[in-house]
């Protein structure tokens, strides 16, 4: 083993953290704007955090988008003040879901499943654990479930919306040299792969 | 053609996916539609149940709370509230409970007034008390 070869390992290693400390403090920005913008229905949100939650997934793994996710729950709503509030739980539960939603369907279709087939999981993951969070912890009561057609056209869209955003920013990022020694795993490439096989 | 340029950006696998999601939120639709009309009326009070109705037999019922008497009244398969002693009569605006599932509550008055069951059930005799 040359100590060429350690260092540029060790180089990929920190640049992974570094491009990941980045995606959390960007996710924190985008989820703190998010609150701030005005909504007009209460509960419906884009979620554009999870662009880069999409954006650490498909360039460093699973373990990234956990990374990601969760450290911008913690720190968006320590920022906020809503820490441990039920507002909390419900973000948390509704990330924990999108999370494993997203993880698997990363998992299983890893050749085949580009950026916005993960961020329609994750959306549809989302409201779903953030439903049954409110009916575990708020709300005891099933018409609750009612609005959950609601939350799935919503969460259809925005899924849609972050997916195609994380896709465009993917693109960008391995046009960057920082990114060369990555699996390239673009919308583009994909298909790439699928005519292929 | 601008438009559907967002379509290039989705792998074969997505469309699918796009497609079978949509279904399912299309079903999930369908499910909230087709909802049952519910059997009949239960009223609690501070997590108590404290009257049970059916919702068939039309009937005007007067229930007591902290604050007085609250009317309600059944009608056709649905029940409303018609007169409340509290100051901002939520309640009576609340309009009609129908629905399995459907509420309407006096907070004031400590009311909580569910529908439940299913009115294509055979026996709709209460014998279950369901948290």
């Amino acid at each position: 083993m040359t100590s060429s070869a350690v260092d540029s390992q060790e180089l990929e290693q920190v640049r992974r953290r570094v491009f990941l400390a980045l995606f959390v403090a960007l996710a924190v920005a985008l989820h703190t704007v998010e609150v701030l913008l005005p909504n007009p229905l209460p509960w419906f949100r884009i979620g554009l955090a999870n662009i880069l939650a999409l954006t650490a997934l498909f360039s460093y793994g699973i373990q990234a988008l956990w990374i990601v996710s969760i450290s911008r729950i913690l720190i968006g709503s320590l920022l906020l003040g809503s820490l441990f509030s039920p507002g909390f739980l419900l973000s948390l539960g509704g990330g924990i879901f999108a999370n494993s939603l997203m993880s698997l369907g990363y998992k299983l279709w890893q050749n085949k499943i580009g950026p916005i087939g993960v961020s329609v999981l994750g959306a549809l993951g989302h409201v779903t654990g953030q439903l049954l969070i409110a009916w575990l912890v708020v709300i005891r009561h099933p018409s609750i479930w009612m609005l959950l057609p609601f939350f799935l056209l919503f969460a259809l869209i925005s899924g849609i919306i972050n997916g195609l955003a994380a896709d465009y920013l993917l693109t960008s990022l391995y046009k960057h040299p920082a990114f060369a020694k990555l699996k390239v795993t673009t919308t583009a490439s994909k298909e790439k792969n699928h005519l292929e096989s | 053609m601008k438009a559907i340029g967002w379509i290039k950006r989705l792998t074969a696998f997505d469309r699918k996916l796009l497609v079978v999601v949509a279904v399912l939120v299309a079903l999930s639709f369908l499910l909230l539609l087709r909802q049952s009309s519910g059997a009949r009326l239960v009223v609690s009070s501070d997590d108590r149940i404290v009257f049970v109705a059916p919702l068939n037999k039309d009937q005007r019922v007067e229930l007591e709370g902290p604050l007085g008497i609250t009317v309600l009244q059944i009608e056709s398969g649905a029940a409303r509230v018609v007169s409340s002693p509290c100051a901002r009569k939520v309640c009576i605006r609340m309009g009609e409970a129908r629905h399995t599932g459907d509420l309407l509550a006096c907070v004031p008055n400590k009311l909580v007034i569910t529908i439940e069951g299913d009115s294509t059930e055979e026996d709709a005799e209460y014998d279950f008390i369901r948290r």
